[in-house]
């Protein structure tokens, strides 16, 4: 029985720890005049289709990587690279710098009043500004 | 300077800007990136030869690598907030037999704004909905565009000038591009080429979720020069017209005679990628005044993505719309010869002829950055040999065309 009740409780925790894990949200500067985003809005930054905010990428080994593109521009991340090769190669853009971790992340957004990025939830702080939460 | 020196002088000026500007505390950005396709590709038949358009020979039983294998290397110098430079050096297998290095792009890019940027250079000529990009393989579900559509412009390089101007109306995103300048394009053998002076171009995108929609329109004065079989029929027509007093061969030799002549291209492009449902679909009109024909092109993509797989179907066909009149009498010893070229013009030469190809490929995405593709085409020629190259006298039969390409981003 004991066994069986640490067995749910475990489960319970892995359970409860798994959507903490995956929360992601969408973060801008403070000083941005967005306080809340649609998820096509923020796609389109991180599809290139607009420039007026300038996107900041996960490397492509985060885990926060694949979820955002997934949930956020309905992509994997193959498909997400093909859409930028295009951009890419045709000189229309250039590839959203990409920065190593949730941290790194927030300092990028928080220097840059035109910047848009995503991460860990849980990393928030005052020094930007949520205007989406992925699903 | 020939093409060469210029990829050199390209890819080497990031290099020595980055470091000109090492000291200085706001250094440009430097980018380099890269595309390729490793490919092998082979058919079915000794007695004609495919290639993509403006290739000069082509793939027969024995597998070769020069028809669907590219490298191509791209410097992005960002140099402030609104001021950025892009090179893109190609190398290829092009309208000469051996692997040939090209500059794509070259230009000076200002950003006027969030919705405007100004692009002065060579950049792709917006002919096509995949056109500026048709060598990034990776970009492409196919593994190679549809000749059939593709081989209507002999034009991927445009010098001058362009405007793009972006804006979001709701969740959708339009982008507009007008474009002027001149375009060359070398045809088979490398002696061949087709120039095009006035050239503008008008390419309409627009975006909703998984949907786009496109319009293009090219309009040009397109003359095609050192072709020797063309320039003996028309010479030979304005001869035989002066000399038999026939106005309507003179007048004939005019027409044919591929000067300055206005030519356009006009297509329509809707693309789709929706709960895994793949499909991309392109539809066009090209109307000259010269001996090119007046031709109507298009083709249907359609596939699936399954996890990493994405098999895919995909038709195009060629047709001619029309093409100038043979008006040199039958039936004339003398003007046999005449008469015969002629005839033959509409089924000769670069994206001349009808055909139509069923193709069925898959996409494989291994690696986050590499697509593994194999595809098979039934190319089915109209008169004669369609689109393919160096045929037999007399060929006349479908062919099966295999390839099996690596495409690669870095």
């Amino acid at each position: 029985m004991n066994k069986l009740i640490s067995a749910i409780a475990a489960a319970a925790a892995l359970a409860a720890s798994v959507p903490a894990l995956a929360e992601v949200v969408v973060v801008v500067n403070p000083k941005a005049a967005e306080s809340a985003m649609t998820k096509d809005q923020v796609a389109q930054f991180f599809l290139g289709k607009s420039s007026a905010m300038t996107p900041v990428d996960q490397s492509e080994d985060s885990p926060q990587r694949a979820e955002f593109y997934k949930k956020v521009t309905d992509k994997d991340a193959s498909q997400a690279k093909a859409l930028w090769a295009k951009l890419v190669f045709t000189g229309k853009a250039t590839m959203p710098k990409e920065v190593g971790n949730s941290a790194a992340v927030k300092a990028a957004v928080a220097a840059n009043p035109k910047a848009i990025g995503y991460m860990d939830k849980a990393s928030v702080d005052a020094s930007v500004k949520v205007v989406y939460t992925a699903p | 300077m020939n093409n060469k020196q210029i990829i050199a002088a390209v890819l080497a000026l990031p290099l020595a800007l980055s470091s000109a500007f090492a000291q200085e505390a706001q250094s440009p950005t430097v980018k380099i990136s890269g595309f390729g396709t490793g490919a092998l590709t082979w058919t079915n038949t000794n007695d004609a030869e495919f290639g993509r358009p403006n290739q000069a020979s082509g793939a027969k039983k024995s597998p070769r690598t020069g028809v669907d294998s590219n490298l191509g290397l791209q410097a992005d110098v960002g140099v402030n907030s609104w001021l950025s430079f892009t090179g893109q050096g190609l190398v290829r297998r092009d309208a000469e037999d051996d692997f040939g290095a090209e500059l794509m792009l070259a230009f000076a890019k200002a950003r006027i704004n969030d919705e405007i940027s100004v692009r002065v250079g060579r950049t792709g000529l917006p002919a096509f909905m995949i056109s500026d990009y048709r060598n990034v393989g990776y970009a492409h579900t196919f593994l190679r565009p549809p000749g059939e559509m593709y081989s209507q412009v002999p034009f991927d390089k445009l010098d001058g000038i362009d405007a793009t101007w972006q804006r979001s109306f709701g969740d959708t995103t339009v982008t507009g591009q007008l474009a002027y300048g001149r375009s060359e394009g070398r045809l088979s053998g490398g002696v061949l080429k087709a120039e095009g002076k006035d050239v503008l171009a008008l390419n309409v995108v627009a975006e909703h979720g998984p949907f786009t929609a496109r319009f293009g329109r090219v309009d040009a004065k397109v003359s095609v020069k050192h072709s020797a079989g063309l320039t003996t029929l028309v010479g030979g027509l304005r001869n035989a017209g002066a000399a038999l007093r026939l106005p309507q061969l003179t007048a004939m030799a005019d027409q044919l005679d591929p000067n300055e002549k206005d030519a356009s291209f006009t297509s329509l492009g809707l693309a789709m990628d929706w709960n895994n449902i793949v499909a991309q679909s392109e539809f066009a009109k090209r109307k000259t005044d010269t001996y090119v024909n007046d031709t109507t092109s298009w083709y249907v993509m359609g596939g699936y993505r399954y996890k990493k797989f994405l098999p895919y179907v995909i038709h195009g066909k060629l047709s001619i719309d029309g093409y100038p009149a043979n008006v040199v009498p039958a039936g004339v010893p003398a003007l046999a010869a005449l008469r015969a070229g002629a005839a033959s013009l509409p089924y000769t030469g670069i994206g001349q002829g009808e055909q139509s190809t069923t193709s069925l490929g898959v996409r494989w995405d291994f690696h986050s950055s590499a697509a593994l593709k194999v595809q098979f085409d039934r190319v089915k020629p109209g008169v004669g040999s369609g689109l393919l190259l160096n045929a037999q006298p007399g060929f006349q039969r479908d062919v099966t065309v295999g390839a099996v390409a690596v495409d690669f981003v870095f």
